[in-house]
Order: structure tokens, then sequence, then C-alpha cells
């Protein structure tokens, strides 16, 4: 028989601000009913205004934890790699978000939370801190990762060079890690433009690779950063 | 709104006094004060002048006010039992309780005492049986055991406090009550510092005393005997035995909820329930011993007086 586990909520005892802010942050009911609100309307919104469509669904793991990363070319991406996830599985994923745009404001950060669930990537001082950070809440809870190796928005849509940070969450993990195309995003809302245009937009999820077999260092997160870029590369060119 | 109680008059009068004279009886021991000592000061001062409006002016604006003050009162309290216990992860059973306290809220707001009282067991029964269908039997006891300690501490035992908003004597009496529970507190620590010597409870909250305890027992008594005397003047509990056992009643259900509170707290390894009130820890922290005050309150007011009898009942829901 085994005693009772109290778990406290990884933020407790955190001011307002800074506990949405944090890396263990956790919602409750509210926060529940307000993500749930909040994906059934982008659900709507991408299958109607959009037309989206989504091959591969397959290859996504039945349970956590696992990560989904893609090229970035709009603010839309987190949204549609979150709507390719079944229900069930929806509560436990977490969009990686650049801080310095979705956690500045109090306003931002509430929004972030509260709708997006997304946690927060300081991207001018992310140390290694962060990154162990969010590997253990990633294997611990388990969670699921929406994250962009890019680090940024394209400017020109066109997919620009993988950063070695994905490999600091994973390496040396049994954690499946599943490379996503996503074509249309940059058409449909660009960085810079004010409004999304009615663009059709297409997912295509490929088969997950998985990295225990590399050194959880810096030779190993390059090689990380290098085959995840091929295999979304791949994904690209095998679209019709 | 309905015109203003004497009793309640005096209360919120004395209140403001209070929280007007304070800042000068700081400023004039102000040299002799540490700066850390000070600043706490201050800080739950700031508190107070925030937190006595919100916990007083709705109990005078009327029914509904009163009840959705209190209900919103439970629920900030709610939120920091289940994030403090880990309960929140079950968003089954964690629903269920908040679904219970929503039906809590409509059954005062409705004065229908007959759901009031259906509620407790149907709730119960419904967190003990729906859990099962998540076929998790690991950690079932914990969760459903959980869900039922919450919903009798803020949805029913809050609730009883809250349903004195539907008597014509509520408001008064409830202003009466959470001064009288603040001042309980107040006045165990005070006479605790004056005559305190042997510990209470040293396992469960170190800092409280057999003599504190004694000390508010006699004072709370006193002054909710006296503001009771005035609140039910006329009425066949407007006497001194009467009286003098509320103020009892009140003394020590309002220390009994301080006392379960720091247990619940001992047992999580925590200092606060949370971080809601600057100064104060949490909300629970705070109202912990308004949570039994309302049932023992109740029903001895109810046996002998009735609670809200000459009122409408069934407000929304009749016909």
């Amino acid at each position: 028989m085994d005693d009772w586990q109290y778990k406290p909520a990884g933020d407790l005892g955190m001011k307002p601000v800074e506990g949405l802010r944090s890396l263990r942050r956790e919602v409750g009911l509210f926060g529940t009913i307000t993500q749930a609100a909040w994906r059934t309307a982008v659900r709507l919104y991408l299958r109607g205004y959009h037309r989206l469509t989504i091959v591969g669904r397959e290859h996504l793991p039945q349970k956590p934890p696992f990560v989904m990363i893609g090229n970035h070319s709009s603010h839309l991406d987190a949204l549609i790699l979150a709507a390719a996830l079944p229900w069930r599985l929806r509560q436990a994923a977490f969009p990686i978000a650049a801080g310095d745009v979705f956690f500045e404001t109090p306003t931002a950060t509430l929004f972030a939370t509260m709708m997006l669930n997304a946690l927060p990537m300081w991207r001018k001082r992310c140390g290694s801190h962060a990154m162990q950070e969010l590997r253990e809440r990633l294997i611990g809870e388990p969670a699921i990762y929406i994250l962009f190796p890019e680090g940024t928005r394209s400017r020109d849509g066109q997919m620009g060079r993988f950063k070695p940070g994905i490999g600091m969450i994973v390496a040396g993990s049994e954690v499946p890690i599943v490379p996503c195309h996503l074509a249309g995003a940059h058409g449909a809302f660009p960085p810079g433009s004010s409004l999304p245009r009615p663009v059709r937009l297409s997912l295509r999820i490929g088969a997950p690779l998985v990295f225990s077999g590399l050194g959880n260092d810096r030779t190993g997160w390059q090689q990380i950063a290098a085959q995840l870029e091929a295999a979304v590369l791949d994904l690209c060119n095998a679209a019709p | 709104m309905p015109s203003l109680h004497p009793v309640s008059f005096w209360i919120l009068a004395g209140l403001a006094a209070a929280l007007g004279l304070t800042p000068l009886i700081f400023l004039a021991l102000d040299k002799r004060l540490s700066p850390a000592l000070r600043s706490d000061l201050w800080t739950r001062y700031k508190s107070w002048l925030v937190l006595v409006p919100l916990m007083t002016v709705p109990l005078v604006l009327g029914r509904l006010p009163a009840i959705i003050a209190v209900a919103l009162l439970g629920t900030v309290c709610y939120r920091e039992f289940a994030r403090a216990t880990g309960l929140f992860r079950y968003r089954l059973v964690s629903g269920l309780v908040a679904l219970g306290g929503l039906f809590i809220t409509f059954a005062i707001a409705d004065h229908w005492y007959g759901f009031f009282v259906a509620l407790p067991s149907l709730t119960v029964t419904a967190i003990i049986v729906f859990a099962l269908f998540a076929d998790q039997p690991k950690g079932y006891i914990q969760r459903v055991a959980l869900g039922v300690l919450a919903f009798l501490l803020f949805g029913v035992s809050l609730g009883h406090f809250s349903y004195f908003a539907n008597d014509r004597l509520g408001p008064p009496l409830q202003l009466a009550i959470v001064l009288c529970v603040e001042m309980n507190d107040i006045f165990a620590y005070c006479t605790g510092k004056l005559f305190g010597r042997r510990k209470l409870a040293p396992n469960t909250s170190p800092n409280k005393t057999i003599g504190g305890a004694l000390g508010a027992l006699v004072l709370t008594t006193a002054l909710f005997a006296t503001l009771a005397h005035f609140i039910f003047r006329g009425t066949v509990l407007d006497q001194p035995v009467h009286l003098l056992t509320l103020g009892v009643l009140l003394s020590l259900t309002g220390q009994w909820g301080d006392l379960v509170m720091s247990s619940i707290k001992r047992d999580l390894g925590l200092k606060d329930m949370g971080t809601t009130i600057p100064g104060h820890g949490g909300m629970l922290d705070r109202f912990d011993s308004l949570i039994f005050v309302g049932p023992a309150l109740f029903h001895y007011i109810g046996y002998f007086l009735g609670v809200g009898l000459d009122q409408p009942m069934r407000v929304f829901s009749g016909h």
C-alpha cells in the first residue's frame, strides 16, 4: 500500500504573473475550460477559413511524452500543429513560445497561458538551466511540446537552419520527435501582416525519430538538429 | 438597497474608523519600529484596506451581492486548496466540486432549503461514483476523499454562512460574524502574547497558546454576545444564556477552523496556502476561521428562531 502523495502545483507560492511565466506553471479548472474553448474555436477557424488538410496523423505517438517540430513561418504554425493532436492528448500539449513576444506584458502572458498553454523560451537569455527544466518536465509529467527549431519565423518563407537547442531537450532520451512540414502558412499570415488571408494550409506529419543513442553534448545536439532539419526537408520534397 | 440595520452601521463605522486611525498609530510608532517590521505592517495594512471593503460592503448591499461574494470567497479558497493538495490535476473530481459549489450557491440564492440540504449527499455521491469512470484505481481514495473534504469545507460549510443572507437579520449578523471571527484571531494573538505560556497544540501550530485560546474565548464571546443582543432584540434569542452560547460557539468554531487549516498545511509541508493577499498569504490563510462558524450558528439560530422563514422562498425555481 502506498502513502498518499500530495503534489502541489508546480508554481505554488509564486506571485501571480511570475507563476504564469514559470516553466513549472500548471493551469487548473478555469484554464482547462478557456483552453478547450480556444482550441475548439481555432479548429473551426482552420478547417473553415484555411481548409486545413492533415496527412500522416498515424505517425503521432499514442501517448506523451513526444515533441512535434516543424518549419516556422507564421504565428498560425503552433496552432496548426496543436490542432493535429487528438482531443485526449491536447491537454498535455505545450507550445514553446518566444518569451519576448508572448510573455512580455501581463496581458500577453495571460493569453499565452490561459488560451495557448504556452511555455516561454527567452531567446536572449535562455540558459542551459531553462533547457534542463523543459527536459525534466517533458519526461516527468509526461508532456507534449510543440516547437520550432529555427528559433524564429522565416521572413521569406524559406526554411532556415535548425538550432541545436532542441537537442538539449531530447538527446539521449527515449522521447520521440515528430517532424512536420507546413505548407501555405507563409502565404496566409507572414510576419508583419496584420490579418490572415484565406489561403489553403496543408500539414504533413512524418515518422517519429528517437535520439536515445546520441550523447547529451554539443556534438549530439548538432547531429539531432541536422537530422531533424533533413527530415522536415524530406517531408517538404515529398509533398505533391 | 435595503435600509442599514443600526448594528451594520456601527460595525461599518467602527471598521472605517479603525482603518482610518491605523496609519496615525503607525506614524506615531514610526521611530520605534525596525524597518522590516514597518514594511511588513504597511503591507498587511494595505491588504486590509482592500479586504475589509470587499468582505463587508457586499454583505450590506443586499441578498444576492452577499451570496455572490461568499461564493467567490469559497471559489478562491477551493482553488488554493486544490492547487496545494494537487487535487486540481484530477479535472473530473475538481469539476464536480466546482459544480456542487455552483448548485449550493443557486440553492441559497433561490432560498430553497430542501435543495440546499440535499446537495451534500448528492454531490458526495456524484464525486465517489463518477470518479470510477476514469478507471484508474490507483489513488482513487485520495482523489475522492480530497474532493469530498473540499466540497464540505468550501461548499457546504461556507454555504451555511452564506445562507444567513436569506434572513431579515442577515446583513448585521453576517457582518458581526466576520468581524468577531477576525477579532477572535487578533484577541488570541494579543492575549497569547500577554498571558500565553503553555502551548495549545505544539505539533499543529507552534505559536498558539492555551492563554491565547482562553483569552480569545472570553473577549470574543463578550463582543459577539453584545452585538447579538442588539441584532436579536425582541426575539427568543435575546437572553443571556443564548447570547453567551452563540459567542462561545463562534469563538470555538473560529479557533477550530484556524487549527484545521494549520493541520492541513503541516501535513502538506506548506507555510501558506497561496499568495493571494500580500502580507497574509492565501485567502484561505485569512478566512480559515470562518469555515465552521456558519454551520454551528446556523443550526443553533435555526433551532430556536429559524433562518429566513418569513422571507420569500424558491425565488427563481418556484411557480
